[in-house]
């Protein structure tokens, strides 16, 4: 076992040093500085992931009117937000937002994996794309929010949104209780991705 | 239409035999130097040292190299290995560094 371990431990150092020489080589050379790393993962860390659709919903569970207008419209409702430019440009301009209600639960599928929103929702999990899941869920979306672990009442409706090339969707997911007297930072924290597909709920903490 | 290549360059792997680990929404490095590896390829890309699809063709064969090699979920894989040796085959291929100079700078 300590072997093993050991063996992973010297493959790390190896790999990690392999890449430090090549990356002193390449800026020595000239081809990148030592910022172009940091500025191409800057737009995954910062401008463009989950984070912003979690300062869109935080936003809307603390403020009913700017709810309503998200829902209406999404691109101009999210232009009122202090996000990253682009955010309601590129892939995201036909951005639309669906909110669950205490009688209708939402659901975003997608056929093709470039209609995903990931301005907002970050990078899509591996099983989104899969045609299995696809179908199913636009079948039978109940069953297969119930093996993702997410029992939705049979007295509550469940409408499935599929994206394309002309709507990419997103879910505002319902405020959990108990969260009354939460900061909208502190909301953002309880806003998964997953919720926002519409395969979980958000929980307080 | 303005699309970021940062974008476009992720979107493209989604769902294909290289998409890039992610959790939360997040890509997800284990250490600084998966981070550094992913973003050195990107910068190359961004900059036109060379065409992202042809490095992907590059990752593609490593992924597949290596699984022939070994059994499905083998302890040892990690996806960052083999984006590492793809970019540096894509450095020499494309005429950016050549091998010896790698293997010099790993040396010193």
């Amino acid at each position: 076992m300590d072997d093993r371990f050991q063996y992973r431990g010297d493959r790390e150092a190896y790999s990690a040093a392999r890449v430090r020489a090549l990356e002193a080589l390449l800026i020595k050379k000239g081809v990148i500085t030592d910022k172009s790393v940091d500025t191409v993962l800057d737009f995954f860390e910062t401008r463009m992931g989950p984070f912003n659709g979690a300062k869109i919903v935080a936003k809307a569970w603390s403020d009913p009117a700017f709810k309503d207008r998200l829902v209406a419209d999404t691109p101009k409702a999210i232009a009122e937000l202090n996000l990253p430019e682009g955010m309601a440009g590129a892939e995201g301009e036909h951005m639309r937002a669906v909110a669950n209600g205490p009688d209708v639960h939402n659901l975003i599928i997608c056929t093709l994996c470039s209609c995903y929103p990931w301005p907002v929702l970050g990078l899509p999990p591996y099983w989104y794309k899969d045609p299995t899941f696809r179908s199913r869920a636009a079948r039978e979306p109940r069953a297969v929010l119930k093996e993702f672990g997410l029992a939705v009442p049979d007295a509550m409706e469940i409408k499935v949104w599929d994206s394309s090339a002309q709507i990419r969707w997103f879910v505002v997911p319902e405020r959990p209780a108990g969260t009354e007297s939460l900061s909208e930072m502190e909301l953002e924290a309880l806003i998964t991705p997953e919720a926002m597909m519409g395969v979980a709920v958000a929980k307080a903490a | 239409m303005l699309t970021q290549y940062e974008g476009f360059a992720m979107t493209e792997m989604m769902g294909k035999p290289d998409n890039p680990p992610r959790a939360n929404g997040s890509l997800c490095f284990s250490s600084e130097w998966e981070r550094t590896a992913f973003g050195m390829a990107l910068a190359l890309a961004k900059q036109g040292y060379f065409e992202w699809d042809d490095f992907r063709d590059e990752l593609i064969a490593e992924i597949k190299t290596w699984e022939d090699a070994h059994p499905v979920a083998h302890s040892s894989w990690n996806y960052y290995d083999r984006w590492l040796a793809a970019l540096e085959k894509a450095t020499v291929k494309t005429g950016i560094l050549d091998a010896d100079e790698i293997k010099a700078a790993f040396a010193a």
